[in-house]
């Protein structure tokens, strides 16, 4: 196993990973390129694409922010109202799996900033369905929430005839360098397809379409009407319409760190007060408690890393962290078996037993082998270490 | 009942064989496409337009599968006397002969496959071609017109009022070329339509159950594939 | 008339589709199943699928995603993308001899693009176009800048410098039997700032066959300048083609409002 020179991404990431001569991976070098760019210009550039999609008449919302809540949300809603004085309509897609903290963060949009919020809260029967089954076929019971949250603000986009999306930063542009940032890569239908939703549509979810895949066992009587937050507008009415999507960290030089503290001291924003079992940090993904839980340990499962990496990966970048110590930090964290396990187990109706075996079905067996007595073991990038 | 093709015969058939035989067979065998395999260009492309249109096929060079088709389809991409050399070879030149002038099985051309229904072909020296249609195939002139060889892209056709292939629509449509010789025709009413390059040339052929194109259909998105449905609907009189 | 052509191109490296730039630098895409399908539905005129890097494979297979992530060999790929592709596909990267025409073409090209092994022997264009015919046969073109303005066919994914100059090796090629060439600009390939227009413009006047230009574009007028400057046939785009919705449509929509005939 190859780890990255520079940060702790292994050669097993989800997020595929290049690396150049020196062994320093594709995300290490995409986030060097912040330094290299006239984030003035690209400020400026932004204000121009969205002075084009503003309201002419107010009679419509200028623009679409997909929320839940979290530090990232409050920054975007401060930049596009305060600092470029528009008016959006925020979208949150609601997977029923907020952290207290997180639902209070998530009601306090509209109280700190002045702007109408739509959620969408999907069945809670259809909810744990879908975390059965996706967990169950693609080992990931939060195919949902990828699901949801980048097809229902579409929806919303296209139904209330409002062309512009802005999203917070390219997730995977800034983990793994899918992208540079001097593409200025926008949302795209095959982008969210592919990678949001591992190439599995709503229609793979119902009874039938379980059945196309060969897991009929699988199914649990869910229909076309049941997955409406899940399916990306037809591609006509996205071109009717002209949706586009943006990311506004190809806009501003994103630092979550400095972000958060921002809208802490300004907009009432919250941190956990308890620490996760999974990772250090306190102000990520408080708007799913299975994200740095029991989703991120499947994420361990299958390659061998987990929410820990991600966390000290970015900091290292952000040149808060050095490797030595980001490497103690994934030697704490990331083989954890997180506690919301078992609020999940009851909320699905699960056994453990059952959670194991199936978790051990996704084990990459280029990552994972089973030693003399028995038991799953992997490289680790200490174990060089003298 | 006695419709030997009707699906009624057809069914109590397949019963029939389930019961003797203890074998279970769709009977969709019986609707056979052949795509002949002589060697010449990329056959699966056709194939997988025909499986995404949900239709049985199958590829191949054995006289008893083309015998037992239901429908004909002739691609290609290559040499004319490559492709002339080669069904010689494999001995398919009467079998071509009897299922499509004789029984008159629906028949598609496609590319090369059209052109070898000549007379004569004259790539590489003088050839005799399968005959089907009176005409001769001769290499592109354009030299005068600066236009690069081969003709390579989407162009547009003209199809006739009356063809089949585009279903008696005369709306212009676009479709993928790639070839350097071309057909010329002497009946002038085989030809079912023209396309533009350097002046017009034959883009399509149809005379009863023969029917060619010099375009790509199975390359050729939406408009090709509505050609395709329309040769699959055509029924022999 | 014929339609100028708006083609994309994917580079495989490994088995994924990547964004190249120089040459040098790779950054992973995604499936290549999924660029396919997406580029049919937005009305792409051809894809010219490429597989550059051949050492290692350090692609996971990943039981927990839709698309077929388990395939090896670069024939398997394309017999997996050839069935949702209706334009023609041209397949490269590691052609060395007539089998491996062969095995592209039965696999679902329409057509192959050889590079390096032209420049170690034209025999196989000469033999290639006799067995296939030349409408099948691309020959793909690496051309970097050399200090005196004159532009050199590289080779080894544009790290060997061959010292032929573009424009004899492109009359070469034609003479010996290429239906096309794919002309990529060694130095401008992930730039965004445009084609090297006195590049190709040098090949076009040279050969009677299409010319594909590549290499460069960040901008739909970029696009526009390779037809009108540089007279060629087709356009080829590589990375931009991934970064927005319905890339190929905009990029079509542009160049029909700028006067170019295109599908």
């Amino acid at each position: 196993m190859k780890w990255c020179a520079k940060c702790l991404y292994p050669e097993s990431s989800a997020v595929k990973l290049s690396f150049d001569e020196k062994g320093v991976c594709s995300g290490c070098s995409v986030n060097e390129q912040k330094a290299e760019i006239d984030w003035d210009k690209r400020a400026e550039m932004l204000k121009e694409i969205v002075e084009t999609y503003r309201s002419k008449d107010g009679s419509n919302y200028d623009c679409i922010i997909p929320v839940s809540g979290g530090k990232d949300s409050h920054y975007q809603t401060y930049y596009m109202t305060k600092k470029l004085g528009l008016k959006p309509l925020l979208v949150t897609y609601h997977g029923n799996n907020y952290l207290e903290v997180g639902e209070e963060n998530l009601k306090n949009m509209r109280n700190v900033f002045d702007v109408d919020h739509m959620i969408f809260s999907p069945s809670v029967e259809v909810l744990k369905k879908l975390n059965r089954i996706c967990f169950k076929l693609m080992g990931d019971m939060n195919w949902h929430a990828h699901a949801g949250i980048f097809s229902t603000p579409v929806q919303v986009a296209v139904k209330f005839n409002i062309p512009l999306i802005i999203w917070g930063e390219h997730g995977r542009l800034d983990l793994g360098g899918q992208y540079s940032l001097n593409d200025l890569v926008e949302m795209t239908a095959r982008d969210i397809l592919e990678h949001c939703k591992r190439g599995y549509d709503w229609d793979s979810m119902t009874d039938e379409g379980l059945k196309k895949l060969g897991r009929p066992e699988l199914s649990e009587g869910l229909t076309a009407r049941d997955l409406f937050c899940y399916k990306y507008p037809d591609m006509r009415d996205i071109a009717r319409v002209g949706v586009r999507g943006l990311y506004l960290g190809n806009y501003i030089s994103w630092d979550a760190n400095k972000q958060t503290k921002f809208v802490i001291d300004n907009y009432n924003f919250k941190i956990s007060e308890q620490s996760f079992d999974r990772t250090y940090r306190k102000m990520s993904n408080l708007d799913d408690m299975h994200e740095n839980g029991i989703h991120d340990y499947l994420k361990y499962i299958k390659f061998g890393y987990g929410r820990a990496t991600d966390h000290a990966s970015k900091d290292i970048r952000l040149g808060i962290m050095t490797r030595e110590e980001g490497i103690e930090m994934v030697k704490k964290y990331d083989h954890v078996k997180p506690r919301d396990l078992y609020r999940w187990l009851e909320y699905v109706g699960m056994k453990e037993e059952e959670f194991d075996r199936v978790c051990d079905t996704f084990r990459d067996p280029k990552v994972w082998r089973k030693n003399d007595k028995g038991e799953w073991e992997k490289d680790n990038m200490w174990d060089d270490k003298k | 009942m006695f419709n030997f093709r009707g699906k009624a015969y057809l069914t109590l058939m397949t019963f029939c064989i389930k019961i003797i035989f203890r074998k279970q067979i769709n009977y969709h065998v019986f609707f056979m496409i052949a795509i002949i395999n002589y060697k010449m260009g990329n056959l699966q492309s056709v194939g997988n337009l025909l499986e995404y249109l949900g239709e049985e096929y199958v590829i191949t060079d054995k006289k008893e599968e083309i015998a037992g088709a239901d429908k004909i389809i002739l691609p290609g991409v290559g040499a004319f006397t490559e492709a002339m050399k080669n069904l010689r070879e494999l001995d398919l030149l009467d079998i071509l002969k009897e299922e499509v002038l004789e029984k008159k099985k629906p028949f598609l051309g496609i590319c090369l496959g059209m052109q070898i229904l000549a007379e004569k072909g004259y790539e590489g020296g003088e050839c005799d071609g399968l005959g089907f249609l009176k005409g001769e195939v001769r290499h592109f002139d354009l030299k005068d017109k600066k236009l690069p060889i081969p003709h390579v892209g989407w162009n547009t056709v003209k199809p006739k009022e009356g063809s089949i292939l585009y279903g008696n629509d005369v709306r212009e449509r676009v479709f993928y070329f790639v070839h350097s010789y071309h057909l010329i025709c002497k009946d002038e009413e085989d030809v079912s339509g023209y396309a533009d390059y350097g002046g017009n040339f034959v883009a399509s052929v149809e005379k009863g159950n023969i029917f060619a194109t010099q375009f790509h259909p199975e390359k050729s998105q939406d408009d090709g594939i509505e050609v395709f449905k329309n040769f699959l609907a055509y029924k022999s009189a | 008339m014929l339609k100028k052509r708006l083609i994309a191109c994917l580079l495989l490296k490994d088995g994924q589709l990547v964004e190249s730039i120089g040459f040098s630098r790779f950054l992973v895409v995604g499936n290549a199943i999924m660029a396919v399908k997406h580029f049919n539905a937005w009305g792409v005129d051809e894809i010219i699928f490429l597989d550059i890097n051949r050492e290692k494979n350090y692609d996971f297979e990943r039981n927990d995603v839709y698309y077929d992530n388990t395939l090896k060999e670069f024939a398997e790929v394309i017999r997996y993308v050839s069935k949702s592709s209706f334009v023609p596909i041209t397949a490269g990267g590691g052609i060395r001899s007539l089998d491996d025409i062969r095995k592209y073409l039965s696999a679902g090209a329409d057509k192959v693009s050889i590079n390096s092994a032209a420049i170690e022997n034209l025999q196989i264009i000469t033999e290639g176009a006799k067995r296939f015919g030349k409408q099948c046969l691309v020959v793909s073109v690496d051309a970097k800048k050399m200090p005196d303005g004159t532009h050199h066919v590289m080779k080894n994914f544009g790290k060997e410098d061959t010292g032929m100059n573009v424009v004899e090796w492109a009359k070469k090629a034609e003479e010996a039997g290429a239906g096309e060439i794919f002309l990529t600009s060694v130095d401008m390939d992930g730039s965004l700032q445009g084609y090297d227009i006195p590049l190709i413009k040098s090949v076009v006047e040279a050969v009677n066959i299409p010319v594909i230009a590549s290499g460069g574009v960040g901008d739909w007028n970029h696009l526009v300048e390779g037809i009108e400057l540089g007279g060629v046939a087709a356009v080829s785009v590589g990375n931009k083609f991934h970064f927005t919705e319905h890339s190929t449509m905009h990029a079509k929509k542009y160049m029909k409002e700028h006067g170019i005939d295109t599908r």
